[in-house]
């Protein structure tokens, strides 16, 4: 039996109706696929940003706080750790390197933030291969002075360009929320190198020496007054306080030591990963509720397709009963009417996957222009299954408004239509 | 080729009101290989119900309608449909095509209910039936053929199993006196080449061919012309 000639004529005779359904289904689908896409996606997306960041201390408060402002650059407590214990964690030796992380200027709309040599050569670090005379840089070099700067890969600034950091920090990403001719420092920058991308938002930031921001800001330099020393070991006797630290430990062991050590009145240490379970866990319910909010969505588009199709059905009768007048058994029937609904729902569930793809791929866009950090959506087991679940449902409820018109008396429906 | 017969066949409808409606009483009939049969009569005489009772689609429930050595009574509803598609073919008053196919895929339509591929004969038959009658096979979609066009079509599909009995429900009624005609004189070419054929019909210029004239009142078969019962 083929069905399939009297399934095309009624798709194109009610191919307007038939869109309809087909984008209904396709919405529905589009939502829960671009819901779990994309919540891996910020899973993914951040956890990666966070990599490299093996241990970040700050003042006592939110750890949240602490890792939007040290991982994604978003400050927003201004709490300084106090200038002495700066002073000893700067200078920690069983660390690999501890970076201060200074904030508080920009440049175009982006961050410039103070930190060690050591933090961005470590963050850079991507292809061990590629390491040669640059270090872990993709162009130019490490800042060895002052006055010279590292930008992040997805900078707009140039290696060899010079320019006036401005005072504040805004987040509007590329489009520069204040006046950098009204807040610029004094200082000039000079860009001596360019790192490798990290898929965070370090891409975008200006990384300068944190003696040059403390001096900027007239505070003390982190060494001897006159000393042109970048980097650790600082001068106890002239370290301000600074908003955050990066630890990097030579083993995971190391690090459970110095969260210990730094885990006081005066501190907090933290892994990332610790206050992302927390973010995940959270952003896990959220993903609960939306899943909730787009299942309950799909069975209405479902039921409201099926109750459709049911008229559709009746205004299809006479050809229907034409069919079983030629001869046609019961079970022809059936199959068009279940074909008919099984097109529809298996198009918009095919086109759901498109778009919910397509809508993660357009939010995964638009976050990482917002934050820096870059998210890869794709597809993956849980959106299939869902889709799988979504159409093998739609499968099922079309042999509803197909079991029933096969089983239309036929005498009688002759002489109704 | 065996004869298609009803016996003291007698049948109704329960109406709206709960109650029966009588649509055939005590009908006796043989319709023989080779001939034209016309069944004329008032409009609610029960001329189409006797059709679709010898289609297999009204079931009576007085008295019997048979092909041959073949009773009726021992059909289910399947083994019905499969009997009517293979050995009926069916016209009606309104054509009951596909508009949105063209005039083969229409053809063609009696053999996709049990196939999956169509042979090739078969489509060599639709061809040819379509050349026969003047059609072009792929020259749209139905809808846009005249009113005459379109009952040549129907009746291309209706002989395209190449069935023995041929039925036809008011088959010129909705059509201009020259493409009347010429469905006419077509149901007759088919019987001369041995079918069945059976026309339920208002219009004279069908009548007038018939070899034997029925005609019908109140469910009743009230007189028989050219043949007996």
């Amino acid at each position: 039996m083929n069905p399939w000639p009297f399934i095309r004529a009624a798709l194109a005779r009610y191919r307007f109706s038939a869109l309809a359904f087909v984008l209904l289904v396709a919405a529905g689908v589009t939502l829960s696929v671009a819901i779990v896409s994309q919540e891996r996606a910020l899973r993914t997306g951040s956890a990666r940003a966070a990599d490299k960041f093996d241990l970040i201390v700050a003042p006592p408060g939110s750890r949240t706080d602490a890792l939007l402002a040290g991982v994604y650059l978003r400050p927003g407590s201004s709490q300084l750790l106090a200038p002495a214990f700066s002073a000893a964690l700067l200078n920690d030796t069983r660390a690999s390197f501890v970076s201060p992380l200074a904030f508080g200027d920009s440049h175009r709309g982006m961050p410039v933030v103070g930190v060690t040599a050591a933090l961005v050569d470590h963050l850079s670090a991507g292809d061990p291969a590629g390491a040669g005379e640059r270090g872990n840089l993709a162009e130019g070099r490490g800042f060895v002075t002052r006055g010279e700067a590292v930008v992040g890969s997805a900078s707009r600034l140039k290696v060899g360009e010079r320019f006036h950091p401005a005072h504040g920090v805004h987040h509007k990403g590329d489009t520069h929320a204040g006046d950098d001719a009204l807040d610029a420092h004094e200082a000039q920058l000079t860009v001596v190198g360019r790192m490798r991308p990290t898929g965070s938002p370090w891409d975008r930031a200006v990384l300068v020496p944190v003696e040059f921001v403390w001096e900027t800001h007239r505070l003390s330099g982190g060494h001897a007054p006159g000393s042109t020393r970048l980097g650790p070991p600082f001068d106890a006797a002239h370290v301000p306080g600074i908003p955050a630290a990066v630890v990097r430990t030579a083993n995971l062991a190391e690090a459970y030591k110095l969260r210990r050590a730094f885990t006081g009145l005066e501190s907090m240490a933290f892994f990332p990963a610790e206050a992302l379970l927390q973010l995940y866990a959270l952003l896990g319910d959220v993903r609960q509720l939306m899943n909730l909010l787009s299942i309950v969505t799909q069975a209405l588009v479902l039921l409201s397709i099926i109750a459709s199709v049911f008229i559709l059905f009746r205004l299809l009768m006479p050809q229907f009963v034409t069919l079983r007048a030629l001869g046609a058994p019961r079970r022809y029937v059936f199959a068009i009417a279940w074909g008919f609904t099984a097109v529809l729902i298996g198009l918009g569930v095919l086109l759901g996957m498109a778009g919910g793809y397509a809508l993660s791929f357009g939010i995964s866009s638009w976050l990482a222009h917002l934050t820096g950090v870059s998210l890869q959506p794709r597809l993956g087991q849980s959106e299939v299954l869902l889709a799988v679940g979504f159409l093998v449902i739609g499968l099922m409820l079309a042999a509803l408004p197909a079991w029933r018109l096969q089983r239309l008396p036929l005498a009688r429906a002759l002489k109704d239509y | 080729m065996p004869s298609l017969f009803a016996i003291s066949v007698g049948a109704g409808f329960d109406d709206a009101g709960g109650g029966r409606i009588a649509a055939l009483a005590d009908v006796s009939v043989t319709f023989r290989p080779g001939q034209l049969s016309a069944i004329v009569g008032p409009s609610g005489s029960g001329k189409s119900t006797l059709l679709h009772a010898l289609a297999g689609i009204v079931v009576p429930q007085q008295g019997r309608i048979g092909f041959g050595e073949l009773d009726f009574r021992t059909l289910n509803e399947r083994q019905r449909d499969r009997w009517r598609l293979a050995h009926c073919g069916m016209v009606f008053q309104d054509f009951r095509l596909i508009d949105e196919l063209d005039a083969l895929s229409n053809t063609l339509l009696p053999a996709q209910f049990t196939r999956l591929r169509l042979p090739a004969d078969l489509r060599a038959r639709a061809h040819q039936l379509l050349e026969s009658f003047e059609l072009s096979a792929r020259a749209g979609p139905v809808a846009r053929l005249s009113r005459g066009e379109q009952q040549r079509v129907a009746l291309a599909r209706a002989l395209l199993l190449d069935p023995p009995i041929l039925l036809a429900d008011e088959p010129t009624a909705s059509l201009d006196a020259g493409n009347g005609l010429r469905i006419a004189a077509a149901l007759q070419t088919q019987a001369r080449q041995g079918k069945i054929v059976i026309a339920v019909t208002h219009d004279d210029k069908l009548s007038v061919l018939a070899d034997q004239l029925l005609s019908m009142k109140s469910g009743r078969l009230i007189t028989t012309d050219g043949a007996s019962p």
